[in-house]
């Protein structure tokens, strides 16, 4: 049985999730995974009972996982232009 | 390892693009696109980057974990869902299985109880001609909408030429169908009633329960066609009395080219195959079961289901965004269908005094779709919102936005920025605004006939 991960483990998820976000090529993914990654972490902020910490902390764990594998397989196939979001407009 | 793969990646791909323009100098095949550093031109026109994308009705971006969860089947586990006799199939066979309780787990239907088909067309055709063949020698008479998909309408059509009768509902202005209507026209020899849950074009939600439970009492079987509601407004195959339910892969985040289709146990609906050969799926929809694309489809539901507060909550938020951004600087801008009654990610506005094409062809840094056909071969404005009542002039400008799970704040704010300043900008020099601007009532105006 896993312990409870404590304050600075997920904090350090946290981040990992947010810096994996940011390698994504596509800006609506990029955008979408980083948003997501907060409203998450927020959403359990107030979480107290140990195994559904626990349970909130390796399903994290996972979509990090996938997001890492993700971020490889985008970045094989950026198309050759990007989005008009990330092109400066007048 | 991975940023290290990155990094190879990165430094390489300038060679990658030296070598496509080597191949392009070539390919003189291909004239009506090119593409450089510093934009594309296709089909004349040229845009400096990737439009922001505001057509999620006619498809949806696959969501990374969904792709996730497919390409394992693209790559070592290749195998056939049928074959019996070695690993590949069981292993196959065993993610189809897990798919199909995914699927049937959104619904709250039974995994017994879902087909798998190439998608909500095929599975409209098999409820509507393969429901009324079925039961042909009693049942002679289809009740529907006239705000259906082409694929229900088409169908039906078809139905027709082989000598049963259908009745086309109208709708109300405001796109909902009356009950009364329905009940009225049920006959003895009704062999099904089909009305879709959210309409693709103008957003509007049917009131399903009603009608289900009105066509359970009447002992009527009733489709319905979900592919734009599930996964966004909640579905209950139990609450809704639903006896078929069209569903599609790709509105909701998950791959083209597959579907399902909901078919009830209790009481039992039986439909004639359209499709014809091993018996796969129960007889129902034979050929092999394409296990990437329906692990795909089995993925984006569970991910639907976890995410569609979350999703629902954005959506409904970047629409008020997008339509006060647009009602702040402009009038005369109407909301086909009720207002009430729909569904948030999908806004159907027309802009009164505006030319549609020319709108569509200024929004060009926008991806949205037009109510009417005009970017089409005809040039007839759309069923749906002639259906509704809407002046043919009011529906040639109208334009669907729709907002999904990936829609940035930033995105709607640049949508309306965009909006604003070509409606504006066709307004400025349209005749007809000036004259409205001076208060002349256009509609009373006698034009003169040459």
């Amino acid at each position: 049985m896993a312990s409870t991960p404590s304050k600075s483990q997920i904090l350090s998820l946290f981040r990992s999730l947010l810096r994996t976000a940011r390698d994504f090529s596509d800006y609506n993914i990029r955008e979408y995974t980083k948003r997501r990654t907060i409203d998450g972490f927020r959403h359990n902020r107030h979480v107290s009972d140990p195994s559904s910490i626990a349970a909130a902390y390796s399903d994290a764990e996972s979509q990090l996982q996938i997001a890492r594998r993700q971020v490889i397989v985008y970045s094989l196939y950026v198309p050759k232009l990007k989005s008009v979001m990330e092109i400066k407009h007048a | 390892m991975a940023s290290r793969l990155l990094q190879t990646l990165k430094t390489t791909s300038p060679t990658c693009r030296l070598l496509s323009h080597l191949s392009t100098a070539t390919a003189v095949v291909a004239k009506e696109s090119y593409e450089d550093a510093d934009g594309i031109s296709m089909k004349g026109v040229k845009i400096s980057g990737r439009p922001l994308y505001l057509d999620v009705q006619a498809t949806s971006p696959v969501d990374p974990r969904v792709l996730d969860a497919m390409l394992p089947y693209y790559l070592s586990s290749f195998g056939n869902p049928h074959s019996r006799t070695h690993l590949y199939g069981w292993e196959s066979e065993l993610a189809v299985e897990k798919a199909r309780a995914e699927v049937a787990a959104l619904i709250n239907a039974s995994p017994k109880e879902i087909v798998f088909t190439s998608g909500a067309t095929e599975s409209n055709n098999i409820s509507v001609k393969g429901v009324m063949h079925f039961y042909k020698d009693k049942k002679r008479h289809v009740i529907t909408t006239q705000t259906e998909h082409k694929c229900v309408l088409d169908s039906c059509r078809h139905l027709q030429q082989e000598g049963f009768e259908v009745t086309y509902l109208p709708v109300g202005s405001d796109g909902i169908v009356d009950i009364d209507q329905i009940r009225s026209a049920i006959r003895p020899d009704t062999g099904l009633v089909s009305v879709m849950t959210v309409n693709n074009e103008i957003g509007v939600i049917q009131p399903i329960e009603e009608i289900g439970k009105m066509c359970k009492e009447l002992g009527v079987p009733f489709h319905t066609d979900a592919a734009q509601a599930l996964g966004k407004i909640p579905i209950d195959v139990e609450k809704m009395n639903v006896s078929l339910m069209s569903l599609s892969g790709h509105k909701i985040y998950g791959p083209k080219g597959v579907g399902a289709l909901y078919m009830r146990r209790r009481p039992r609906i039986r439909v004639e195959p359209q499709m014809n050969g091993g018996g796969q799926e129960r007889g129902i929809r034979s050929g092999t079961v394409p296990t990437p694309l329906v692990v795909g489809m089995g993925a984006a539901c569970e991910l639907a289901m976890k995410e569609m507060e979350y999703d629902d909550e954005r959506i409904t938020a970047l629409q008020k965004r997008l339509l006060n951004g647009i009602n702040a600087k402009l009038d005369g801008v109407v909301v086909n269908g009720s207002r009430e009654r729909r569904y948030a990610g999908n806004l159907n506005l027309s802009f009164a005094y505006v030319e549609g094409e020319s709108l569509l062809m200024g929004l060009k840094e926008v991806a949205v779709s037009s109510g009417s056909a005009c970017t089409s071969a005809s040039l007839e404005p759309s069923y749906v919102l002639r259906a509704l009542g809407v002046d043919e002039d009011m529906a040639h400008t109208s334009i669907r936005f729709g907002i999904g799970r990936f829609t940035t704040d930033a995105e709607i704010d640049r949508a309306v920025e965009l909006t604003v300043q070509q409606v504006e900008k066709l307004r400025e020099m349209s005749p007809l605004y000036e004259m409205v601007k001076e208060g002349i009532d256009i509609k009373s105006i006698q034009w003169a006939q040459h």
